[in-house]
């Protein structure tokens, strides 16, 4: 399972790479691979004013229904709308083509509260 | 259904683990979460005197009516016992124990049919069959700490079937592709009746709550709450 080092992670099982004040949002490898096979993301409004830790969407997979939670509080400015035609990028490629949502952060200081890497994984063996 | 997230919210805020077990009349017709309204034939719904309710668990359409409805609220279990698999085994296994207690040898699985819009149509890994007919379909909702999973066991069939609920698939009108998925409907799906084992809902009932009482080695404090209907 891949966990790349330069995201941060939520104990929810999603991740969050910071670029320039924005911050791309996806679910982690593992998170993906315990829902299986992804039908349908159900994507936030941009504009969606999110907290951190509060349930923003839900993805539905042929075992369930789950909730997407939102890492860090912030404005939803982006969403990635070819989820709707290919879903599966979620499970295919959940760091990259499966991202789900980008949020303008309103507290860049939160991300320095969610989990690296190794705490990630650290936290998955708990 | 509404009735079963109640039951999910009240488990979040503290309450005890719940299985409720119910029928539906009239005949509803459940569709999954996000499964498309266009999918339904609104007016043979209305002509057969079927609602049509939205579930909050995933999957395809499935019509309720002559089915007995479980459904299971508890706290997710920590670690791994709270994943999807992990859950759908162990509420499979209390399905088994209960279906073994009518005489019947139902397993857990089924191979991964086509996308379509009818539930029963096609078995999926944590359904449960006999031989490879589906006789129980399940689904199931995780939110944050807490988990609702509900699924149907298959008392008879009423005298019509989702396929005459769900509107003309897109195409060659004098090529139907309903009476294919009904003739797979029929081939995939498999009724306690079929089977010749009791159906009695009561019975049925009973055997569920035994079931999952062995399995989960719990006992439960059974109310009655009639009359919620399609509606529940």
């Amino acid at each position: 399972m891949n966990f790349p080092e330069e995201l941060r992670y939520s104990r929810e099982h999603e991740w969050i790479r910071v670029e320039a004040g924005r911050g791309i949002v996806g679910i982690t490898d593992y998170a993906q691979d315990a829902l299986g096979d992804v039908v349908y993301v159900q994507l936030p409004d941009v504009g969606l004013e999110v907290i951190a830790n509060a349930s923003i969407s839900e993805i539905e997979s042929t075992k369930s229904v789950s909730e997407v939670f939102a890492p860090v509080t912030g404005k939803v400015v982006e969403v990635n709308t070819t989820l709707d035609d290919a879903p599966e990028q979620l499970n295919t490629d959940p760091y990259g083509a499966g991202w789900i949502f980008v949020v303008e952060l309103a507290e860049p200081e939160q991300v320095d509260g969610l989990l690296d890497a190794a705490a990630y994984q650290a936290f998955l063996e708990e | 259904m509404a009735a079963d997230l109640a039951c999910l919210d009240d488990v979040a805020a503290g309450a005890a683990p719940v299985l409720r077990l119910y029928r539906w009349s009239p005949p509803a017709l459940s569709l999954g979460r996000f499964q498309p309204e266009t999918d339904v034939d609104v007016d043979a719904c209305r002509g057969l005197g079927v609602e049509v309710v939205r579930r909050p668990t995933g999957g395809r359409a499935l019509l309720h009516g002559g089915d007995l409805t479980y459904a299971v609220a508890m706290l997710r279990p920590p670690g791994a016992a709270g994943h999807v698999d992990a859950l759908y085994g162990m509420l499979a296994a209390g399905l088994v124990a209960g279906l073994a207690e009518l005489g019947v040898a139902a397993a857990i699985g089924g191979d991964r049919g086509p996308a379509g819009p009818v539930c029963f149509a096609a078995a999926q890994g944590a359904d449960l069959r006999v031989g490879d007919r589906k006789l129980c379909g399940s689904a199931q909702v995780q939110r944050g700490a807490v988990v609702l999973q509900h699924g149907s066991v298959l008392l008879d069939r009423l005298p019509f079937d989702e396929l005459d609920l769900l509107a003309p698939p897109a195409g060659d009108p004098a090529h139907d592709a309903r009476e294919e998925t009904r003739a797979r409907l029929r081939a995939k799906s498999v009724t306690l009746t079929e089977l010749g084992a009791p159906t009695d809902p009561g019975t049925v009932a009973s055997a569920l709550v035994t079931g999952f009482a062995r399995t989960l080695d719990v006992e439960f404090d059974c109310t009655v709450r009639p009359g919620e209907g399609a509606q529940g």
